[in-house]
């Protein structure tokens, strides 16, 4: 077993060294590895190993002896969560500081056996009623392996479900804030057979290693599209940042759809509507992406949620707080009853905020008179009013008057730094929203490259090439002749919205 | 780097090295996972766990997340939460500050009892309430009442309303002015932190020369 020990670590100490030696020759000795690890499996001593090996260092063969000692002990107790994987066993820590600590480059090799890692670890915190446990180590995983993390994997659903059922929607954040700009298709574009990069070299795209076949990710399939961004819309919601999960529901609701819509577009549509209310007071707009058909079929199926919508629309609370009674066993059975209920408060909310549209100064007790019939005493009103003031929710002062009726006006126009507050938002918006252009603007020029060399670009150049006169040049820039055809493509997008 | 096991020393030697409020949520953060392997059935790791989480919560507190403190107090042990004095300490002090129930804030923080362990953070606590507090007066007011404001900073609202001058001096040592014939104060408004606009500044800076690269 020395002698095994030895072979595994002097080779993978070797990869180590991954700016001294050439991409082919890293490339071949870490296949080579593979290979001898697969062929020695049954005679490994996966536990000493395990033992012997360093997770950082020696990424792969430590990978692959934790899952041959997860598969042995499966095998033996006929169970697919043994106990040594399970929270706080032997089995558990060392994967746990596997995940912390791996070489991104060597997993690439190893996609099937790190995903399945990935896997177990959530499956044993989930069974031991602590997801939580394997939320940062996920997250920590995904991040290490690739730190954009642009490409939607199989790994990315499974983490934000665990995130959902441990209540740890902050620690979603690192992820679902990094912009996702690909999706794995399962093709290989014919071109990449003749880019001849090998897996670990820097130049190898990332969609490439994280594709279908890399294994890194199962095959993605359309529930498990519209799952992550309905889970990252809940967690938004959780988190209550309105906007942001109206735009990830909006993603669900307007997916490609064939005959009928699926039950996760009608959970995003319903949860949209209150997302909408809450956030906005009003519901949201409809994206003009949705057919009528699917927008009929939506509005067929939440009635309830539409009624409850117009109540608090139309500043109707008798009729809000009645639809929240009739349509109690409704929100419950939808999950969604603690959004229902902060409906009531948020309905306080905007009262306040309209009023502020249509007068510069009202007196509390004249925004109790005209707004609330909800709130018993004008002191509520009062102290309720102050805390949206103080919490900057509404763009207004208060001023306690010299009047013995201890009276107090409140001032809707904003003072001048409520102008100095926007525009810091608006510069915080614009620093983020840069960081974001950064990224994608990487990822446009990486899917121009692919455009360029992609399968549908070369029949296009090849069919050229077969009929020169049909567009008038002969050769010339290929790119020049695909513009062209996109500024027709242009302009029947324009007619359909018109 | 690896943090030492959590244990009643180490949580007593985070608090008391973190430089800031951030670095202690951070900390205690990457302490979580650990914390949800203890057992509240064991005496010795029910105590470090109570230790654990109140220092937490306040860790949340310290760095305004009271959402995530509300949220943070879902993951904790239900039996845990249910009989700890710590713990149901800090569920009044939540209820408090997540209803903007000034008076009770400053009660639950004065005059409940606290562990020893836990009295640095409440004290801390109470000094950054008050300073957030007074933040947010200087800019929803333009006119306030001694006793209203009083009752915003923890100070005695009964003498502010007789005007007792110890109280209004308090209030102008923040730059307040004192309108004695109709007895209100003027709030002045709490600059913001030059480092934070610095730093947007470089930010976009770096944006408009994203833009200016593309475009060339």
């Amino acid at each position: 077993m020395a002698e095994s020990l030895s072979y595994l670590t002097s080779v993978s100490s070797q990869l180590l060294s991954v700016d001294k030696i050439s991409d082919d020759r890293y490339d071949c000795q870490i296949r080579d590895l593979i290979a001898y690890i697969k062929r020695s499996d049954k005679s490994l001593d996966t536990e000493f190993l395990l033992n012997n090996l360093n997770p950082s260092q020696h990424t792969l063969p430590y990978l692959f002896m934790l899952n041959l000692r997860v598969g042995s002990l499966q095998k033996k107790t006929r169970n697919t969560s043994p106990d040594e994987i399970k929270p706080g066993n032997d089995l558990w820590v060392k994967a746990v500081c596997f995940l912390r600590t791996f070489d991104p480059i060597q997993v690439r090799y190893a996609g099937n056996e790190w995903r399945r890692l990935i896997e177990l670890i959530g499956q044993a915190a989930e069974a031991a009623a602590k997801p939580f446990l394997a939320v940062q180590v996920i997250r920590d995983a995904i991040l290490r392996l690739d730190s954009l993390c642009g490409i939607l994997s199989s790994v990315h659903v499974i983490f934000l479900r665990l995130c959902l059922l441990s209540r740890s929607y902050s620690y979603a954040l690192p992820v679902l804030e990094r912009q996702i700009f690909h999706f794995s298709t399962g093709q290989v574009q014919a071109y990449r057979k003749y880019i001849d990069h090998p897996l670990c070299s820097k130049n190898t795209p990332k969609d490439f290693f994280l594709s279908d076949a890399s294994e890194l990710s199962v095959k993605l399939t359309y529930r498990d599209h519209v799952q992550y961004f309905l889970y990252g819309g809940m967690i938004y919601m959780a988190l209550k940042e309105w906007d942001k999960s109206l735009h990830w529901l909006s993603i669900v609701i307007t997916s490609p759809v064939n005959d009928s819509v699926s039950k996760i577009m009608i959970e995003a549509y319903k949860k949209r509507m209150l997302a909408g209310l809450l956030g906005h007071g009003k519901l949201a707009p409809v994206p003009k992406t949705i057919s009528s058909h699917v927008l009929k079929v939506f509005q067929s199926l939440t009635k309830p949620y539409m009624s409850l919508s117009e109540a608090f629309e139309r500043n109707d609370f008798p009729r809000l707080r009645a639809e929240v009674d009739i349509g109690r066993s409704i929100w419950r059975i939808d999950n969604n009853e603690g959004l229902v209920s902060q409906l009531y408060n948020a309905y306080n909310s905007f009262l306040v905020l309209k009023l502020g549209r249509t007068f510069s100064a009202l007196t509390t007790a004249d925004v109790a008179q005209q707004a609330f019939t909800s709130l018993e005493s004008s002191s509520k009103v009062e102290n309720f009013v102050a805390s949206l003031v103080m919490a900057g929710y509404l763009g207004a002062t208060m001023l306690h008057l010299k009047s013995p009726g201890n009276a107090t006006m409140l001032h809707f126009s904003g003072l001048p730094e409520t102008y100095i507050t926007r525009e810091r938002g608006v510069r915080a918006w614009l620093a983020k929203e840069g960081q974001a252009l950064k990224m994608i603007t990487n990822g446009v020029d990486q899917c121009s490259n692919e455009l360029k060399l992609g399968n549908e670009n070369l029949q296009l150049v090849s069919k050229n090439q077969r009929w020169p006169d049909s567009s008038g040049k002969s050769g010339g820039n290929v790119i020049g002749e695909a513009d062209g055809i996109g500024l027709e493509i242009d302009e029947d997008i324009m007619g359909d919205n018109n | 780097m690896e943090l030492p096991p959590l244990s009643l020393q180490q949580l007593a030697t985070v608090v008391t090295s973190a430089p800031t409020p951030t670095e202690l949520y951070h900390t205690l953060s990457e302490y979580e996972a650990e914390a949800c392997l203890l057992s509240i059935q064991d005496s010795n790791q029910a105590e470090l766990l109570s230790q654990y989480y109140a220092t937490f919560f306040f860790s949340h507190l310290l760095t305004d997340q009271i959402r995530e403190a509300r949220i943070s107090t879902q993951r904790m042990p239900e039996n845990l939460l249910q009989k700890d004095p710590s713990l149901q300490n800090c569920l009044n002090l939540l209820r408090a500050v997540w209803q903007r129930n000034y008076e009770q804030v400053y009660r639950v923080l004065r005059e409940l009892p606290w562990s020893d362990q836990l009295k640095p953070l409440v004290q801390s606590y109470e000094a950054h309430f008050q300073e957030k507090t007074l933040k947010e007066i200087s800019r929803a007011y333009e006119a306030i009442r001694p006793a209203a404001a009083a009752t915003y900073l923890g100070l005695d609202p009964t003498s502010a309303a007789q005007g007792d001058s110890a109280t209004v001096q308090k209030l102008t040592a923040y730059g307040w002015t004192w309108d004695e014939e109709a007895g209100l104060l003027h709030p002045k408004p709490v600059a913001e932190d030059p480092q934070k606009e610095a730093r947007l500044y470089n930010e976009l800076s770096e944006v408009m020369a994203l833009i200016g690269n593309r475009r060339s």
